[in-house]
């Protein structure tokens, strides 16, 4: 339904073009979930509003296609993508639900205001049913719709969030960090929400999340991303119990298993990549603490690893070495690590495997 | 880590929390300060103005070229009244013949002391009034906020002229009844900001180490709203301006000083203004570039307050 | 606290602010340095015709007394005798109130209209020539005082061009018609209107266009703009629907200090094209020392000014239902 080819999104900045998204590629089905998943500034968000073209005025498509049904939604000109993709078929949850609505109108208005503007020849009070319908199946009273978005309670705003933007019945619903502002309990009733109207209404969802706990319980697939660009891809079971790219296996040690012994947390040291006129190589190479010269020279390609899994690492066949290496503590912050290392300054030697291991300052 | 380090450890964090500035936060800010200047345009230009008048000013009797209260005479010995521009008068002379451009440049004076002083007076008691109020909140806020109120209700250029009127058109009085005014826009916007500074944390860690009110609200939180009170400063320069020379313009300026309000009136008072434009033009475009420039610097002062106006 | 509480606090902090208004008016015109006298009696009096004037005025009384007198005066609507005209204050003021508020209130207005899209529209153009361009012409309107407008329309328009007439509000010699309507609607009024209002309109529109600027700038930062934005509305629903409408509330405030500032520029601009209003009245009242029109004039022009900060407070509390709630 939804194919991201080669996508690359470009930010100018006064120091230099920003390659916020740098190569992505991405397929969406029907009633698929996609986890998007990597720290903040890694191109999730981005990705996701390119579809869509929500970017700031200083950003770009710079290249790559993205195609919806057929449709190349890159070459759609303003006003067909405002009409025919906006909210019909794509729409969004943003972060901070409360902050999504307007605060001067009620939020049935608002769901009224978007169901007019695309199906204009709905009569108000129809677009009002429609709301309140929405509401009802959604566990929110249906007089609240006459309600102003600042009295609604952090959960309740998110529902009526989700309301929102499912009113059109979307193919796509993009999630951004949904969950993120609001407690664990919470938490697990909007991604049950979300899960029970996406089976009604047969749409997609792009969840994009920092957060590996909850990708790994809603998605069917999770793509990794670090400096703008897919660094591993594959079902959600695979990346939560085999991954093989350091970096997600470094994302899997931050987050607590609530089944293990206390444990203390290990997390990636180091800072994010510059994405201004990067250079040649892999971009995870200054925090990985498998780095080897090749990984400082040569970009690594997607190779498929295993069905439908892909991986853009040059020692992904040391996979066994990389999952026992990475739980280990000392890995990440052994005492020559040196990370958010210049190119120039890179440490002299790779991190020991197990064969050689003798010495560990 | 010594009982020594941890101490001073702690000490550190607490005056870092506290948010008293050291003197290297200081020197930073100011070179901060010096380095967005140089990029603002608009505020260079701004500086520039003013200190042009600032000179004018200071200078004047040495840089005008007549004593502006002369009346000039011209060749004949007859009184040179109304003279257009020419070599010996660039603006021309008034309807008592006297000369125009050394009126504008004596000019600068009144508007700079009026303009100055007022917005430092008028600030002074904005400030401390804010301070007061937002900090005790209650009833003294209550009682603050409806003098301002009632500050507030009264029209200012018609205040002013009952009371230039009945206390005399001195500067001094004329400074002073402005900012009797002028202090109750800077009280409201100020007591906002000590407002929202009262429930920072620091606050709390002041308490924490027994700071009393005064200490409170002078060494912690004054030093927050700085800034903002330094906009008001700024933009109350501007204020002053154009009020003095309203007031000058209606015939209620000081009598003995040459202010380009009063130039103004003249011109009108005489009738002159239909076609003696070198009486008219040079006193308005003065007064115009000085609030001018007093904006420009105040607008990127605005940004230097709040980052989200850099871009 | 509901609406209806809300308005009734403010109403009586209302009536707080008029009575103390009105005593600082009070004080103002009758407890002066020196001798109080000098202010309504005129050289050459003969002691007896003095003390009859003083007697006239109450000003022999004591002054709590005169203070009741002056209240109870004032809730019957008596401002006193102008010394100047020998008639009624209250008369004379009547004609000259009306006139002061249509020109005040067609200059805000224009101002207002004018100045919001205006505004509006550079915060959408952020960063632009444009912008910069209209900044700086907002900027420019700003630093110049009332009068220098005036001054400079005046000499092109008026002097220069001939288009407009140098002032009043009437024709030299034509008469005034009694009718309020046609007083008011004739052709000839809009004709000597246009100048000062136009003045006025300059003046005051420098505030709402970088008012509504700054405000557009933030609003539209905020995340519901792009999700308006994401939802596919068109530009100017989410310009004109959203964001504009959500800049507007400080504006509600705002015009209600500028309306109390215009009473003050009224003043000049009145003076400077010969209008008779109010402020002008107050002018030369002053200057002549006929001091009940003075302060009746004074006494009108702060009414009008408490009266609309109280509405600004109500409409700010009515756009926004954020604050109605709490």
């Amino acid at each position: 339904m939804l194919t991201i080819e080669n996508l690359e999104v470009h930010y100018t900045t006064d120091e230099g073009d920003v390659r916020a998204v740098d190569g992505v590629n991405l397929e969406l089905d029907r009633n698929e979930t996609i986890g998007l998943v990597g720290e903040s500034g890694c191109g999730k968000t981005t990705t996701a509003k390119a579809i869509i073209r929500l970017l700031a005025t200083n950003g770009r498509i710079a290249g790559g296609s993205i195609r919806f049904e057929g449709t190349e939604l890159t070459a759609l000109s303003d006003r067909d993508l405002r009409r025919d993709i906006r909210w019909n078929e794509v729409s969004m949850i943003p972060q901070n639900a409360m902050n999504g609505f307007d605060p001067v109108y009620t939020v049935g208005q608002q769901i009224v205001e978007v169901i007019r503007a695309h199906e204009p020849d709905t009569t108000k009070r129809d677009a009002m049913r429609r709301a309140r319908d929405l509401f009802e199946e959604l566990g929110i009273e249906g007089d609240r719709i006459d309600d102003y978005p600042h009295q609604f309670s952090g959960g309740m705003a998110q529902r009526a969030m989700v309301a929102l933007a499912l009113s059109l019945g979307p193919s796509i619903v993009l999630a951004d960090e949904p969950t993120t502002a609001l407690d664990v309990v919470i938490q697990d009733q909007i991604l049950q929400v979300i899960s029970d109207m996406q089976d009604e209404l047969d749409s997609s969802m792009i969840l994009i999340t920092h957060d590996m706990s909850v990708v790994s319980e809603t998605c069917d697939y999770i793509a990794v991303m670090y400096g703008g660009r897919i660094v591993e891809y594959a079902d959600a079971r695979t990346i939560i119990q085999n991954p093989c790219h350091p970096y997600t296996l470094g994302l899997r040690n931050s987050f607590p298993d609530i089944t293990a012994e206390s444990q203390e947390l290990i997390s990636i040291p180091g800072v994010p990549p510059n994405l201004i006129d990067p250079d040649e190589g892999c971009k995870f190479a200054p925090r990985c603490p498998f780095a080897q010269d090749e990984c400082w020279e040569v970009t690594p390609t997607p190779e498929e690893f295993g069905e439908g899994h892909i991986v853009e690492c040059h020692r992904a066949e040391e996979v066994d070495m990389l999952q026992t290496e990475a739980a280990k503590r000392e890995t990440w912050v052994g005492e020559e690590r040196d990370v958010g290392v210049q190119r120039d300054q890179r440490r002299v030697r790779p991190v020991e495997t197990e064969q050689d291991s003798n010495s560990h300052e | 880590m010594s009982v020594k380090e941890r101490l001073s450890d702690a000490r550190g964090r607490l005056m870092g929390e506290i948010a008293i500035p050291s003197e290297a936060q200081i020197l930073e800010f100011v070179r901060g300060t010096l380095q967005l200047f140089r990029g603002e345009r608009m505020a260079q230009i701004g500086v520039l103005i003013i200190l042009s008048f600032i000179l004018l000013g200071l200078f004047a009797p040495a840089l005008a070229p007549y004593d502006p209260g002369d009346m000039n005479r011209g060749e004949e010995g007859e009184i040179l009244r109304l003279a257009g521009p020419s070599a010996d008068h660039p603006f021309g002379t008034t309807n008592l013949g006297r000369d125009i451009l050394s009126q504008v440049i004596f000019g600068a004076r009144v508007s700079l002391i009026v303009g100055i002083t007022a917005a430092l007076v008028s600030t002074f008691i904005g400030t401390n009034v804010a301070l007061v109020a937002g900090y005790y909140g209650g009833k003294t806020d209550d009682i603050l906020m409806r003098v301002v109120d009632i500050a507030y209700g009264l029209p200012f250029l018609p205040f002013v002229i009952v009371l230039v009127f009945i206390f005399g058109a001195g500067l001094i009085n004329i400074i002073l009844v402005i900012s009797l005014l002028m202090w109750r826009s800077s009280a409201r916007v100020i007591r906002s900001e000590v407002l929202s500074q009262k429930g920072r944390p620091y606050i709390e860690s002041a308490d924490a180490i027994g700071a009393s009110d005064f200490r409170k609200m002078y060494v912690h939180i004054l030093p927050n709203i700085l800034p903002l009170t330094v906009l008001y400063m700024a933009f109350g320069v501007a204020w002053a301006v154009i009020y003095e020379a309203s007031i000058a313009f209606l015939g209620f300026g000081d009598p003995s000083m040459y202010s380009w309000g009063t130039m103004m009136y003249e011109a009108y008072a005489t009738g002159a203004i239909r076609f003696a434009y070198w009486w008219v033009i040079p006193p308005g475009v003065c007064i115009m570039l000085m609030v001018m420039s007093v904006f420009f610097i105040g607008r990127s002062l605005e940004k230097l307050t709040n980052p989200d106006l850099r871009h | 606290m509901s609406m209806q509480r809300f308005i009734l606090r403010r109403f009586v902090y209302l009536l707080f602010t008029y009575w103390a208004f009105i005593t600082i008016l009070f004080i103002m015109f009758r407890i002066t340095p020196g001798d109080p006298t000098t202010l309504y009696v005129v050289e050459g009096m003969t002691k007896a015709e003095r003390l009859a004037t003083l007697q006239r005025y109450g000003l022999t009384e004591p002054l709590h007394v005169q203070y009741i007198q002056y209240i109870g005066d004032l809730l019957q609507g008596d401002l006193g005798e102008s010394y100047r005209y020998n008639a009624m204050v209250s008369d004379i003021l009547v004609v000259k109130f009306w006139n002061t508020i249509f020109l005040m209130g067609t200059s805000l207005t224009i101002a207002y209209s004018i100045g919001i899209m205006f505004g509006a529209y550079l915060g959408w153009v952020r960063g632009t020539v444009q912008e910069k361009l209209g900044l700086f012409i907002g900027l420019v309107f700003r630093s110049s005082p009332e009068f220098w407008i005036g001054i400079v329309l005046l000499s092109v328009f008026v002097f220069e061009l001939g288009w407009f007439p140098w002032g009043g509000i009437k024709a030299i010699g034509a008469e005034t018609s009694a009718d309020f309507f046609s007083r008011y609607l004739s052709t000839s009024f809009l004709y000597h209107l246009a100048m000062p209002a136009l003045t006025g309109a300059i003046y005051y529109m420098a505030q709402p266009i970088l008012l509504m600027r700054s405000s557009m700038i933030n609003v539209l930062n905020s995340d519901f703009i792009e999700i308006k934005q994401a939802e596919g509305l068109s530009s100017f629903q989410v310009i004109y629907k959203h964001a504009v409408r959500n800049s507007i509330l400080p504006m509600a405030t705002v015009i209600a200090l500028v309306a109390g500032m215009s009473i003050g520029g009224s003043l000049v601009i009145e003076t400077v094209f010969s209008w008779p209003g109010m402020g002008r009245e107050m002018v030369e009242s002053v200057h002549h020392n006929d001091y009940p029109m003075a302060m009746g004039a004074f006494f009108l022009m702060g009414s009008v000014v408490i009266l609309m900060n109280f509405l600004a407070d109500i409409a700010y509390v009515y756009l926004d239902p954020r604050v109605r709630y709490d």
